[in-house]
């Protein structure tokens, strides 16, 4: 099956590594991997800012550019959500790209949704950790799976010391530009999740969300806190031996 | 301001065009949590002491002396009852509840004015129903059923007949009747008076009783 | 972007507290605690809570039709109901009902309406002194405060600020027990009950079938307001009303879970009518005072849904915006989720732009809303009927974003950019960004992008790569 891959803005500059792995994973489970070099960003800064008519005009360029694709694969929830659920709804409208809109949300997909959907492939059976592991549920993801499955998930994991932490499903205070916009209240929900993270006493935490991972990695970074953050495709093909261990 | 007037604000602007979400009917498949088929009395039980009431189950025989002995333990000597009819106090139970309890040495007074009401160290009134799912105890106003009775005095008992216990919060609602006969104030009571407002600490008692008891008798018939 | 509006100072103001945003912290997650448990008792709380979403929204859908029958139902059991289009005729009304009927001593329940139209100091304007006898709002009323939560006004308070004022208002003993503090307050409200004569009361809901006023409260103080005073006056909005009485459980079994994570709250109100003829007691006098105040106006337009608030209080404990500010900050009687945007809609010219902005749309509200209001959907949408407000800077900002990104060629001109203007502080973060960045510099740091980007990897390799890698 022939897979688009979405990068995703964040990803693609700030976080290379993400793509490359789910390339790998997705090679790995059969997938014949494009990627489609006009892409740039899915319009969410703006649609979430409440610049529609803004945001359309990514979306209508979105569109077209994965149009030809089976499938679209990104590693961010939160972008695939944009698609999946915003697209139509901005759309709604222009009766012609309400329907292009719909396929492409239709065949849209979350990296860890598409690997059990789509190729049927076993996350859990896959993956391994060599040291305690915890985890970020990104908001974005509700869409897709709740935080209760993804701790299941990652209980499935052979060998797994998962550490859960508390609350389960705390948003790390990024929501795009309101980070900046209200950073005061961000740099606070920042420190109340980089809190309950680092009370789990595990050292890395699997964090799928590119724009979460930036904040709290840069809030660890500047508190000095040991936490690493690393996206499951990442883990997923390290475990494989698709990719290098990094540092 | 009329009625009409009033509305008009809303008529006027219509948004007639809109979809309407349609009236759901059946409620009761996904609202009731407790059917007939169970304990009810022990469910009931359950429930109440859970939301902080102490519940005493008793037969006709001993209901008085539980009454009695409840009383006493509080040290509690100035009691008020109601001299209306309420479930399982009919006039005849609540004559002879006064009398046992003026034989134990205790001031009775049917009175709910407020004089009695304020200075009274317990009330003792029947209940309308029960709902086992909530361990919650019903009181209705009425003639001789002042609203006061269950919540000035510190102490409320509430003797309930077993046979008065329903399953379900909604089976209380769906047997509510609409017209006149739908008293003015009826409190549906779960638990005494709590508050958490001081730094989330519970404490009971704030303005309504702080100790509430209730008394389940389980007649023969 | 700078600490400028007054929203952003409050703000600043707020998080800077440390003692209020723990104390909001600990209620606000044990209270998410307890509902998430209240809620796991239920069969299957998710299909109730779509009833609830459903049945109100339905009366929403037929209001004029709903308020009709339930005006005409409390007139034929011999209450009065009475018109406010707006905050000042609720006002007037009341303080009406209670000079030309010479009532004096007020007390009042909890009511977040009473609240927001500020009816209090209304009252003492004509020269009573109404008697707040809820415990939290009692401690407010003492301590010249307002309350920050819709639910649990004094969440904001601990008990040493508690006792200092009740010390200083009541003369009574220092003490910093909270069952010593509550019984000195019974002690005081409990005279005050026994000799009212006007008892004002908001309501949670109201049964058209039968005309019927249902006031859910714990401690009692509610029961004593509508039944010891000779006049009773229960201010609703219009929004309150319900069908039918056997609509009252599907709320009923969710309201106070979602709220405290009881089942019921201790005390269910039913009211028809004033006290009957052969009653023992009760007010002889019944009065409704319906309100619209702003809600007609949300209601004609695309955010009805907003009206189906139960203001159980759900969406503030689940929301970290709140637990990290605090209820002051919002500058509202309605603070929280539901507060960024019931303070906008019913004040549309107060310049509360920055309120639904102020959320991260994590969705936490929008899980716990008993009557499934979707927040997260509405805040973007009412941002983006003010976009046009943003300051010209960011409009302009937008568009060039916008620009770069309809075009790879600059996207990645913009990239490289960005990795240029970010300076390395020695170990691959950049500590202090330029521009906007500087914002996101200011909690945290941000990483100096990877020489390569992905697109300049996949170029390079990834996409010669053979699939089996
Ligand atoms: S919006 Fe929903 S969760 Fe928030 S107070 Fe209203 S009913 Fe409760």
């Amino acid at each position: 099956m022939t897979v688009a891959l979405f990068v995703t803005c964040v990803s693609d500059t700030f976080c290379p590594r993400v793509g490359e792995a789910v390339v790998r994973v997705l090679r790995h489970c059969g997938c014949d991997v494009r990627f489609p070099a006009r892409q740039t960003c899915c319009g969410q800064p703006a649609y979430n800012s409440g610049f529609h008519s803004e945001a359309a005009e990514l979306a209508r360029r979105m569109i077209a550019i994965f149009e030809p694709y089976e499938y679209v694969v990104t590693p961010s929830a939160s972008c695939a959500m944009m698609v999946r659920q915003h697209y139509p709804q901005l759309l709604a409208d222009e009766p012609g790209w309400r329907k292009a809109a719909d396929r492409l949300a239709a065949k849209t997909y979350e990296f860890t949704s598409f690997l059990r959907e789509v190729p049927e492939f076993d996350v859990s059976a896959n993956l391994r950790f060599n040291e305690a592991v915890t985890f970020h549920y990104p908001c974005h993801a509700r869409e897709f799976y709740s935080a209760r499955d993804l701790e299941a998930l990652l209980s499935r994991v052979p060998g797994v010391d998962l550490r859960t932490p508390r609350p389960v499903d705390l948003c790390c205070g990024f929501g795009g530009i309101f980070a900046v916009d209200h950073a005061e209240i961000s740099g606070a929900m920042m420190g109340d999740k980089l809190e309950s993270l680092s009370q789990t006493g595990a050292g890395l935490v699997i964090c799928d969300e590119g724009g979460c991972a930036l904040n709290l990695a840069g809030g660890a970074h500047r508190r000095g806190t040991s936490l690493r953050f690393r996206h499951i495709a990442e883990c997923l093909a390290e475990s494989l031996g698709l990719m290098e261990a990094e540092e | 301001m009329n009625l009409q007037d009033f509305l008009s604000s809303l008529t006027k602007r219509g948004g007639g065009d809109r979809e309407r979400t349609p009236l759901p009917d059946d409620l009761e498949s996904a609202v009731r949590q407790v059917d007939g088929n169970v304990d009810l009395i022990g469910v009931f039980a359950a429930s109440a002491e859970a939301a902080g009431a102490r519940v005493r189950r008793t037969s006709g025989a001993d209901w008085l002396t539980a009454i009695a002995g409840i009383l006493g333990d509080l040290d509690a000597t100035r009691i008020c009852t109601q001299a209306a009819e309420v479930g399982f106090l009919s006039r005849a139970r609540s004559a002879e509840l006064s009398e046992h309890l003026r034989d134990s040495g205790m001031t009775v007074s049917t009175d709910t004015g407020d004089d009695e009401l304020f200075s009274a160290d317990a009330s003792i009134t029947g209940v309308s129903a029960a709902i086992a799912e909530t361990g919650t105890v019903v009181c209705e106003s009425g003639p001789n059923a002042a609203r006061g009775a269950s919540l000035i005095p510190p102490v409320h008992v509430a003797v309930v007949g077993a046979a008065q216990i329903i399953p379900d919060l909604c089976d209380y609602f769906e047997q509510l009747p609409g017209g006149p006969e739908l008293p003015a104030n009826v409190n549906l009571i779960t638990g005494p008076s709590k508050t958490a407002d001081i730094e989330g600490t519970l404490v009971t008692g704030v303005h309504g009783p702080g100790k509430l008891f209730i008394v389940v008798v389980a007649t023969a018939s | 972007m700078s600490a400028s509006t007054p929203f952003q100072q409050r703000v600043a103001a707020a998080v800077a507290d440390k003692r209020v945003v723990r104390a909001v912290h600990l209620a606000t997650l044990k209270k998410v605690e307890a509902r998430e448990a209240g809620m796991d008792q239920l069969r299957d709380f998710e299909q109730i809570r779509s009833l609830a979403a459903q049945v109100k929204q339905h009366t929403l859908d037929y209001l004029p039709r709903y308020l009709e029958q339930f005006v005409e139902q409390i007139e034929g059991r011999g209450g009065a109901v009475h018109f406010a289009p707006d905050a000042e005729a609720a006002r007037r009304i009341i303080c009406d009902i209670a000079t030309s009927r010479g009532l004096k001593r007020v007390v009042k329940s909890k009511s977040m309406t009473s609240e927001e139209i500020h009816l209090n100091q209304a009252l003492e304007a004509v020269g009573l002194r109404p008697v707040e006898t809820d415990l939290g709002e009692f401690i407010v009323q003492i301590d010249h405060d307002t309350p920050s939560h819709i639910v649990t006004p004094i969440i904001h308070k601990d008990r040493r600020q508690i006792a200092l004022a009740m010390q200083r208002e009541l003369g009574c003993e220092y003490t910093e027990d909270p069952t010593e503090l509550t019984m000195i307050a019974r002690r005081h409200l409990r005279e005050i009950f026994r000799n009212c004569d006007l008892g004002i009361s908001g309501v949670n809901f109201g049964v058209a079938e039968t005309g019927t006023l249902c006031i859910c409260t714990n401690e009692g103080n509610g029961r004593l307001t509508v039944s010891r005073p000779r006049v009773h006056v229960a201010l609703m909005g219009i929004e309150k009303v319900i069908p039918r009485m056997r609509d009252l459980p599907v709320f009923l079994k969710l309201l106070a879970r979602s709220s405290t994570g009881q089942p019921l709250t201790v005390y269910t109100t039913l009211i028809s009518g004033p006290k009957r003829l052969q009653d023992a007691d009760g007010p002889e006098e019944l009065h409704v005072v319906l309100m619209d105040a702003g809600r007609s106006d949300i209601w004609a337009g695309e955010f009805r849904e907003v009206l189906r608030c139960i203001r159980c209080g759900a969406c503030l404990n689940a929301c970290p915006v709140y637990r990290n500010i605090g209820g002051h900050a919002y500058g509202s009687v309605y603070p929280g989720p539901i507060g960024a945007l019931l303070t906008p809609l019913l004040h549309p010219a107060g310049g509360h732009e920055e309120l639904p902005r102020a959320s991260s749309l994590c969705g936490a509200c929008g899980v716990a809303c008993p009557v499934k209001i979707d927040i997260p959907d509405l805040l973007v949408r009412l941002r983006a009927q003010t976009h046009r407000s943003h300051p010209l800077a960011k409009r302009v900002a937008m568009r060039m974003w916008l620009w770069a990104m309809k075009s790879p060629l600059v996207f990645r001109l913009g990239q490289r950019l960005l990795r240029g203007l970010l300076k390395d502080g020695g170990d691959g973060w950049a500590t202090d960004g330029p521009g906007p960045l500087r914002a996101w510099t200011q909690p945290r740091d941000l990483p100096i992008p990877p020489k390569r980007s992905f697109r300049a990897i996949w170029q390079a390799e990834l996409s010669n790569e053979d699939k089996r890698g």
